[in-house]
């Protein structure tokens, strides 16, 4: 019988599903589109992985982080529910134990993690914008009509400069289309928006930040080599890409489950069958004050499971009736 | 019937509300505070302010929505300076004009200027043109200012001690040093109108609570050590509010005594665009104070804040595991 540990990522633009077994082997790994429906992404995603399973596989325990963390852990029942931030550091530790920087850049979040003697040490987030995350990509390969797994490569053949603005999303946007209609080569400008995106990530994140080797690049854009070959000629020196760079926060959350489930000696996983299970979800808005929150009812195959949203705790508090509150 | 005088609960209020609702109550004004922020004030706020405003000025426009119809008066005084040779921001300058030409059909408002840069000496030509609004009696006015700067002085004093909670509006903790049984303790520090504003930072202080942490804020510890402490700092400081954060930065690292410093800033905000960055590299480059900035504007999705706290107290856990020499994974 095979014992695996699953991690979950579940992030805006993409969910991640990892297995893992006892000694911290990758034994598979799901990228899958979000597109706006995490309980649908969720539930695809769990049911490719258990066909992939052999039938006598046991799950330890299960993990979630991302920012649709809470969402899966309803759903699933997970053993721990971590930051993003944590679970990369632990997944990119578990990589390169030696790791003294992480640039993480994912749909609509980037973050650089500084890590000392194995521990997080300091971090910082985009702050009010989302220009340079990979959401932005995603949407100005589209524009031009380019699959986004060859924009990376089409950087790389780039032969003159062109500068793009990198500090706002509209403005970057509009600067590629200035360039283009000057009749600018479209790899040129491409690659100018993957060194307008680094340069931006390393003014606005890297801001006073000790940016040491070894550097790790993970998150859904380290895909794109466009951009780490932007990060290694403005940082002057290699920058590592590991494996399941596009996964790592579901190994972090992997790790963290499996470190939890050792203390615990018990998963809360709901099993691998939940992927057939009916998930609805309605919202309303309260009435009760003026705070007017957008409070969220989670059913499980019609029962009521949670629901959140809302500032008081009125409803998110209440014990839920099991029965008596079907889904109308 | 008495006359009632609305006093919005935005910027100083958060400073001086028990000076300003003793003093028109000791007037024997009605005083109305408006309600605590909440979605319909900051959507009046929002819609009713012009577009370039930081968040806590357009809830300011918020709370006067919410007080208009049912106050004789609203006190909106032109603070331009509060303490000798500093400023306020700029736009509490401004702020009765803001709300002058932004908003119709006002109540009359309660504009005299307070303006100590030069010196205290008119005070209490300032009162009593405040108090004027409500009586004519000029003894009885300073008697009533009196009672209630008494009644600000014990409200300080207490939140100094760190014994009061900021009346209704936050509850906080009682005095320990960092570290000590393990709860971790974070300063909140940031202009007060953000940090008690549980609706603007999304109830900040209660996720960093819920996280098993205590929460010190600037205006706890005492004025004279912030005073000082800014004294040390290599440069003019002339805002009141920089020279607070800058104190409260340098008494911190001298002292040691927190585990962590969350800054909060809002969007758009003149003065931390300066202070903010100078903080965090003071306190970068003399101590080793895990320190995050946590920007702040009209969105209410909480993922974002709720990772960056999360990740901070996770992180200044994972530091204190370091120290004890225990491997945190495996």
């Amino acid at each position: 019988m095979k014992k695996v540990y699953l991690g979950v990522d579940v992030g805006s633009v993409s969910t991640n599903i990892v297995v893992m077994d006892s000694n911290k082997n990758i034994l598979d790994n799901l990228y899958i589109r979000t597109k706006g429906k995490p309980i649908e992404a969720l539930k695809i995603g769990l049911r490719q992985t258990r066909n992939k399973l052999d039938k006598d596989t046991k799950v330890l325990g299960l993990g979630t982080t991302g920012s649709g963390r809470h969402l899966a852990s309803t759903m699933l029942g997970a053993d721990i529910v971590k930051n993003e931030i944590t679970a990369h550091g632990v997944a990119a530790l578990n990589t390169v134990p030696d790791v003294n920087t992480i640039i993480e850049i994912g749909g609509q979040d980037s973050k650089i993690i500084l890590l000392r003697d194995g521990i997080v040490y300091d971090f910082a987030m985009n702050t009010v914008c989302a220009a340079g995350t990979g959401s932005f990509l995603d949407r100005q390969a589209e524009r031009l009509g380019i699959p986004i797994q060859e924009f990376g490569n089409l950087a790389l053949k780039s032969k003159s400069q062109v500068r793009i603005a990198g500090r706002c999303a509209v403005f970057a946007e509009s600067d590629m289309i200035h360039k283009q209609q000057l009749g600018h080569n479209q790899e040129d400008i491409i690659n100018g928006l993957c060194e307008a995106m680094a340069r931006n990530y390393l003014n606005n994140l890297g801001k006073g930040k000790d940016i040491k080797p070894p550097v790790i690049f993970q998150g859904g854009v380290a895909a794109n080599i466009g951009i780490k070959k932007a990060f290694e000629r403005l940082l002057g020196h290699e920058i590592i890409v590991p494996r399941f760079a596009g996964v790592m926060g579901a190994i972090g959350s992997c790790l963290l489950a499996r470190e939890e489930v050792r203390k615990t000696g018990k998963t809360k996983f709901l099993g691998l069958d939940i992927a057939d299970s009916n998930f609805n979800v309605k919202s309303f808005e309260c009435e009760n004050c003026s705070n007017m929150c957008e409070v969220v009812k989670f059913y499980r195959d019609e029962k009521l499971a949670a629901r959140w949203g809302d500032k008081c705790g009125r409803w998110s508090n209440v014990q839920i009736a099991k029965d008596d509150e079907k889904l109308a | 019937m008495d006359i009632k005088v609305g006093i919005p609960r935005a910027l100083l209020y958060y400073e001086y509300y028990p000076l300003w609702i003793s003093f028109f109550k000791e007037l024997g004004a009605e005083v109305i505070v408006s309600q605590k922020t909440n979605k319909e004030i900051l959507y009046n706020g929002i819609i009713n302010t012009v577009d370039e405003a930081c968040i806590p000025v357009k809830i300011f426009h918020g709370h006067v929505m919410d007080l208009k119809d049912r106050v004789d008066y609203l006190f909106i005084p032109r603070i331009k300076s509060v303490f000798m040779n500093e400023y306020i921001c700029p736009k509490f300058s401004g702020l009765p004009e803001m709300i002058k030409y932004s908003i119709k059909n006002l109540p009359r408002v309660i504009d005299t200027e307070i303006n100590f840069f030069e010196s205290k000496e008119h005070l209490n030509d300032t009162i009593y043109r405040i108090g004027k609004y409500i009586s004519n009696d000029y003894g009885f006015i300073m008697s009533a200012y009196d009672k209630a700067h008494l009644e600000y002085k014990l409200h300080r004093k207490n939140i100094e001690q760190e014994k009061a909670p900021f009346v209704n509006e936050i509850k906080i903790l009682g005095k320990t040093k960092a570290n000590i049984g393990r709860k971790r303790r974070i300063m909140v520090m940031g202009h007060s109108y953000n940090t008690y504003d549980s609706y603007l930072n999304i109830n900040l202080l209660d996720k960093i609570k819920s996280n098993k942490a205590e929460i010190l804020t600037p205006e706890m510890i005492e004025e004279r050590y912030t005073i000082d402490y800014a004294k040390k700092f290599d440069g003019d400081i002339y805002w009141t509010f920089a020279r607070k954060l800058i104190g409260t930065a340098l008494y911190l690292i001298d002292t040691r005594s927190v585990d962590g410093i969350i800054y909060i800033s809002t969007f758009g905000c003149g003065i931390d665009s300066v202070v903010g960055d100078l903080v965090e590299k003071l306190i970068r480059r003399n101590s080793s104070i895990p320190f995050s900035l946590i920007t702040l504007d009209e969105h209410s999705g909480e993922a974002g804040i709720n990772t960056r706290i999360e990740a901070f107290i996770d992180m200044i856990r994972w530091r204190d595991v370091l120290e004890d020499n225990i491997s945190a994974h495996g």
